[in-house]
């Protein structure tokens, strides 16, 4: 397995945040997973990243254990729920952020960048500031600015958590293709039910702390504690007809 | 508007006018009529652009040391500056006036003050003499030294504050992320995001420090002076003919400072309408 995580456990103040937590995922794969406020994802990805320390337990990336690597080094980039641009620079500059900080030659910046700038579809945007830009493209900035890095791993931390709902909708459609096409290595935590079914290859459900990762989703659907099988009772005690024979039979 | 425009602008626009008829000689006890005289003798005397140039090399010293001073506490230091005890500890000097802040560094650093006495019970010196000038000194040491004591804590609050305003924090972590280390963090995030947002206010201090006035009164030397210092000795003197050329040098300030007033905060604007 590409990523493999065993046996992590933290705690704040005596109390346990994350318990046990196992996991493992192929590369260029996409586990998402779902939990409500405060059930530890954070901590979990931040950990992953390297900027929390594990009280116990080993990560490993590519059969190479990481927990003594500091965040800089272990390739791996947390995006936050906002997109985070840098206010200062512009959005040609906040893309090749992490190029010149490895100080690739100009060419290559320059080249890599633009052709993210096409993927991102960010075309005559580039000398414009952060502020200058909608939601959604801010947070496609985002995405360019940490997958052309060539991240081993991607950890996104519900990144569209502060879009609004179409915008929402094309933001995944377009962060599946993009990591199609990038082959990333992601692990997507939302605590909306529809988009961790729709963005994870493989899915996985945390409550205080523990972390269950389903065969399938099919598996994760028939589990009552996802919420899946109320969500569906719900929408069909919407439909009017089925609600007026309810009605008449009481 | 109106308001604004009686309080503010008509009392500086009448003042400034007074000060341009004056210094044309067309008002004055002793003036006559429309005279270039006055100008022309300030320029040859060349104390002015003197006091000028000594007076921005004194507030540019001072606004870097205390900009840079500020940055280093602040970002080294942020955590501990949030608790209250230390917060309240750093609001403190900015309750000081500048003339208090003067006299005390007049006691603690003049060759009769508080560490010449402790530097001649120590043995360090054997006579008042042999302690340095910090005080009334060429290199204006004491005034740089006050101004620094006076707007520093200005500085570490503004840059505390921006720092959480601008989320500085997670952006270093993002940083960090994409394989930055602590010099480029610091280098290429925190300070640029931090002087950005700030500039204005920095070149608003220099400006101020420029015109400083009971400061440089206390601390500075004879000659050169710094130039409100340099002013009011000009519009005090008992030459009455002479009170027209320090109303000169005031136009000239005013001009200058309003200048840069106004280049500061037409490129602010700019940056709006780009908004």
């Amino acid at each position: 397995m590409f990523l493999e995580v065993k046996n992590i456990v933290k705690s704040f103040h005596n109390e346990a945040v994350v318990r046990d937590l196992n996991f493992s995922l192929d590369a260029h794969k996409t586990l998402s997973i779902l939990g409500k406020s405060g059930c530890g994802k954070t901590t979990m990805l931040k950990i992953v990243a390297g900027l929390e320390n594990a009280d116990a337990g080993t990560i490993s990336l590519g059969g190479k254990n990481i927990d003594n690597v500091k965040p800089g080094k272990r390739n791996v980039v947390y995006l936050y729920q906002e997109d985070l641009l840098f206010p200062h620079l512009n959005i040609f500059e906040n893309i090749a952020f992490g190029l010149r900080i490895k100080k690739f030659p100009e060419k290559e910046i320059v080249e890599k960048v633009n052709a993210m700038v096409e993927s991102l579809e960010l075309n005559g945007q580039e000398t414009k500031m952060p502020h200058q830009l909608s939601g959604g493209q801010r947070q496609r900035v985002s995405f360019g600015r940490a997958i052309i890095t060539s991240p081993s791993l991607l950890l996104l931390d519900e990144p569209f958590g502060s879009l609004d709902a179409g915008t929402r909708q094309r933001m995944q459609e377009f962060f599946k293709s993009l990591t199609a096409k990038y082959q990333i290595t992601s692990l997507f935590v939302t605590h909306d039910l529809k988009e961790a079914i729709l963005m994870g290859d493989e899915i996985a459900f945390m409550q205080s702390g523990r972390l269950k990762v389903y065969k399938d989703k099919t598996d994760f659907i028939n589990d009552p504690v996802t919420g899946v099988q109320n969500e569906i009772g719900f929408w069909e005690n919407l439909i009017p007809g089925k609600v007026e024979r309810e009605t008449l039979r009481k | 508007m109106l308001f604004f425009v009686l309080i503010g602008v008509v009392p500086f626009c009448a003042a400034f006018i007074y000060a341009l008829l004056y210094s044309f000689g067309m008002v004055g006890v002793l003036n006559t009529g429309f005279t270039l005289a006055f100008w022309k003798s300030v320029f040859a005397s060349g104390e002015v652009l003197g006091s000028f140039g000594y007076s921005a090399v004194v507030a540019a010293i001072s606004v870097l040391l205390s900009v840079s001073i500020a940055m280093w506490v602040a970002l080294k230091f942020t955590r501990e500056l949030n608790k209250r005890f230390l917060s309240f500890i750093i609001y403190l000097p900015l309750a000081i006036p500048g003339i208090v802040a003067a006299f005390f560094t007049f006691q603690l650093f003049s060759k009769a003050g508080f560490f010449s006495r402790i530097a001649y019970s120590f043995g360090w010196i054997t006579k008042v003499r042999f302690f340095p000038d910090l005080v009334n000194d060429q290199l204006s040491i004491g005034i740089m030294l006050t101004f620094i004591t006076v707007v520093m804590p200005f500085f570490v609050l503004l840059f505390l504050n921006v720092y959480k305003n601008e989320r500085v924090e997670e952006l270093s972590k993002l940083a960090f992320s994409l394989g930055a280390n602590s010099s480029q963090v610091t280098w290429k995030v925190t300070i640029p995001i931090i002087l950005r947002k700030t500039w204005t206010l920095i070149a608003l201090y220099f400006i101020f420090l420029l015109g400083a006035y009971e400061v440089p009164l206390i601390l500075g030397q004879e000659s050169p002076q710094m130039l409100s210092v340099l002013i009011i000795r000009e519009l005090n003197q008992y030459d009455l003919s002479k009170i027209s050329e320090g109303y000169v040098v005031a136009v000239i300030y005013t001009i200058v400072v309003s200048l840069a007033a106004i280049a500061l905060f037409s490129r602010k604007k700019m940056t709006l309408n780009e908004i």
